[in-house]
């Protein structure tokens, strides 16, 4: 309930900050070699989103320091960020962008966190030219809103990230490739998006389908689905879970007995709290993940020490997304050799089209909507250890298939 | 054979329905009393097993000797302190605000106090199951269906058999009538709203057993368990064990060809019918004249 007191505010705010961009649009600032490079962003540091948008926040300061402790970018200039928080509004995060771009003259933004924020504040960052590489936003929309300044700076989109199981099982002999498998999965556009991605892969390569199920976020009993599961005694499940309900599902399928000869769940088997959560039954659980402290890709292990060394914990996968985004903007910036509004925008855009970025999450390259060209990573519950199995160049330990008894 | 697992789970899911709403249509009973934070409360219960569990290492069970006395206790002092409070001609409206309220303070401390982490209880019997003519009987849903039974038959001896009992259901049918026999109705009102929240604790910790809880998750119990109570008959506790049993079954016997979305509903097609057929409910006679 917004009082009509702070929506006067809010519109005198606006109109100031519109008329402060009018005045100062057009003047391009002389950078001078240790000019600090400011970097906006809003963040919901609040509201909904408050969780993982600290995490992202996290993320880019850690990049700041870690960037800063080295020189700089350009040779020697250091980036200062300049964090606005908007509250998980999507009317909030489009004034934050405005004022960051327009009055606050930043030299580069970067996203926001959530598709529900990321759309549009990419709308106001083509508006003014801006490049605009972002950590979170995974979901159709925002690659199919024409955006040509937008890049999305993680392995794959939720429709892809099975792409390197399916691969793999459907290049198994015919003797051992899965026959059957059940889906169920949550009525959500991301955790659907990445059942539903390796359904279609697997179905094109003949694997038949014996159970779709799809459940609501709010279910609370998972018996009758485990139920309909084990009961057609597929050679493989496939949950398109967030996490309460993943761990739910599992524990019901298990409460019945049910030994299927492979079990891939998303997001909750790569959750700390996970193998605590089902009493450390997770032998041979598969999942797909975009980040892993142990990812053997060069730049990781410097990010996972110094930010262990800066926070007094680990990274997780937001604050990954958030280091990979300053990343990406990095490495156009040196290769265009500029980072300032104007001109420079387009062409820190043009190189990003045309070139691959070695990130903490591998190397990342997108198509002309943004959409990166890659997969996740395929993690497996090997004893009582979650280790990177797929692809082959990243992998910790061989997959085990089929699974051990749970 | 998924037709046997369905009906066995079904049942187990029915008892645990009919525990965790025999506070809700006890309060009503007593006091036309709309209790929106029932399910927090039951939350706020499954947060104290797994408390239990983690930080002391004992089964969750045992939390009962602390939760059951604590929230009576609580169950009293609300009913006292802040039910009883407002006005009568207003009281099953502004009921619905200040347990609404209630509600998001035990949301915002539960999450204050334990984070938004989704928590499960560790069991080194969570997963075991045993065979019945070939359907699996998970041991902690046995164990959450027989504390179920347990806690609403010694509710229904308690209502039937002792002078508090008597009191109680007194309060329920006719109030002036009770308090022209000599009953203390103020009281006993107090007492039967803390027998409530005494099944929330029992109810919470059964919930605990088998289920990823986490401070939001009463909201998606309040909903089902409000639908129980009115097609079981407001007031009755009978009643509600009957519908929630009813009401477990057909949901999960529906999951078979509908879905789990479809399968849900059928707690608010049953809401319906009722209100536009036998308002009533179909089990307890008009607000519980019977036990």
């Amino acid at each position: 309930m917004r009082s009509p007191a702070r929506r006067t505010t809010w519109a005198v705010a606006l109109s100031a900050i519109l008329t402060l961009a009018a005045c100062g649009g057009g003047g391009d600032s002389s950078s001078s070699a240790d000019d600090p490079i400011v970097v906006g962003i809003s963040l919901p540091l609040t509201g909904d989103f408050s969780e993982p948008g600290k995490g992202v926040q996290e993320g880019y300061e850690a990049w700041a320091k870690i960037t800063n402790d080295k020189g700089g970018l350009l040779g020697g200039r250091k980036i200062e960020l300049k964090i606005l928080d908007d509250q998980s509004n999507a009317d909030r995060v489009v004034a934050d962008y405005e004022q960051l771009i327009g009055s606050d003259q930043v030299d580069l933004v970067v996203g926001p966190f959530s598709t529900r924020l990321v759309v549009p504040s990419a709308r106001v960052a083509q508006e003014y030219g801006m490049l605009f590489v972002e950590p979170a936003g995974a979901a159709a929309e925002v690659f199919n809103q024409g955006f040509k300044n937008l890049f999305y700076a993680a392995p794959a989109v939720a429709d892809d990230h099975y792409n390197h199981l399916a691969e793999y099982l459907l290049a198994l002999p015919a003797g051992q490739k899965p026959a059957t498998v059940a889906y169920a999965a949550m009525d959500d556009p991301f955790a659907q998006g990445t059942a539903y991605g390796l359904k279609k892969k697997l179905e094109a390569g003949g694997v038949k389908t014996v159970v779709d199920e799809v459940y609501p976020p709010n279910t609370t009993d998972f018996g009758s689905i485990a139920a309909k599961i084990a009961a057609a005694k597929p050679d493989m499940v496939v949950g398109g879970s967030q996490y309460q309900d993943g761990v739910n599902l599992i524990v019901a399928l298990q409460q019945l007995n049910y030994q299927p000869k492979l079990a891939a769940f998303s997001t909750a088997p790569t959750n700390p709290e996970f193998a605590k959560a089902i009493g450390n039954k997770t032998e041979g659980i598969l999942s797909p993940t975009g980040y892993s402290q142990d990812a053997p890709y060069e730049s990781n292990k410097e990010f996972v020490e110094k930010f262990t060394a800066q926070f007094g914990k680990a990274p997780e996968e937001d604050q990954a997304n958030g280091y990979t985004t300053g990343q990406v903007v990095a490495a156009a910036v040196e290769a265009a050799g500029c980072a300032e509004q104007g001109d420079c925008q387009q062409k820190l855009i043009d190189w990003l089209h045309g070139n691959t970025v070695d990130t903490v999450v591998g190397p990342l390259k997108w198509d002309a909507t943004g959409k990166p060209q890659g997969a996740h990573m395929i993690q497996q519950w090997v004893g009582n250890d979650i280790k990177i199995v797929l692809p082959a160049d990243a992998k910790e330990a061989d997959l085990v298939y089929p699974k051990p008894a749970w | 054979m998924l037709l046997l697992q369905s009906v066995i789970l079904g049942l187990l899911l029915g008892g645990l329905y009919a525990l965790l709403a025999a506070g809700l249509t006890l309060y009503f009973g007593i006091m036309r009393v709309v209790m929106i934070a029932h399910s927090a409360f039951l939350i706020l219960a499954a947060y104290l097993a797994w408390w239990t569990n983690d930080r002391l290492g004992i089964d969750p069970l045992l939390s009962l000797v602390v939760t059951v006395p604590l929230f009576f206790g609580a169950g009293v002092l609300l009913q006292r302190g802040l039910l009883s409070r407002l006005r009568p001609a207003t009281l099953t409206m502004m009921s619905v605000l200040i347990t609404f309220a209630i509600a998001l303070m035990i949301e915002g401390l539960l999450g204050y106090a334990f984070s938004g982490t989704q928590r499960r209880i560790q069991l080194g019997y969570g997963t075991a199951s045993f065979d019945l003519f070939g359907a699996r009987v998970a041991v902690v849903k046995l164990i959450a269906f027989g504390l179920a039974a347990v806690s609403l038959a010694a509710l229904y001896l308690l209502m039937k058999r002792t002078q508090f009992g008597w009191a109680l259901r007194a309060t329920i049918q006719h109030r002036d009538a009770a308090r022209l026999v000599g009953i203390d109705t103020e009281r006993t009102a107090g007492y039967g709203f803390g027998l409530g929240l005494a099944t929330a604790a029992i109810g919470g910790t059964a919930l605990s057993l088998d289920t990823t809880i986490y401070p939001s998750l009463h909201w998606h119990w309040i909903g089902p368990l409000m639908a129980i109570i009115v097609v079981g008959g407001l007031g009755s506790v009978a009643g509600a064990a009957a519908a929630a049993l009813v009401l477990g079954l057909a949901q999960s016997l529906l999951q078979i060809p509908m879905g789990a979305t479809w399968a849900q509903t059928v707690f608010y097609v049953a809401l319906f019918a009722t209100l536009a057929v036998r308002p009533q409910g179909f089990f307890g006679g008009r607000l519980a004249q019977r036990f």
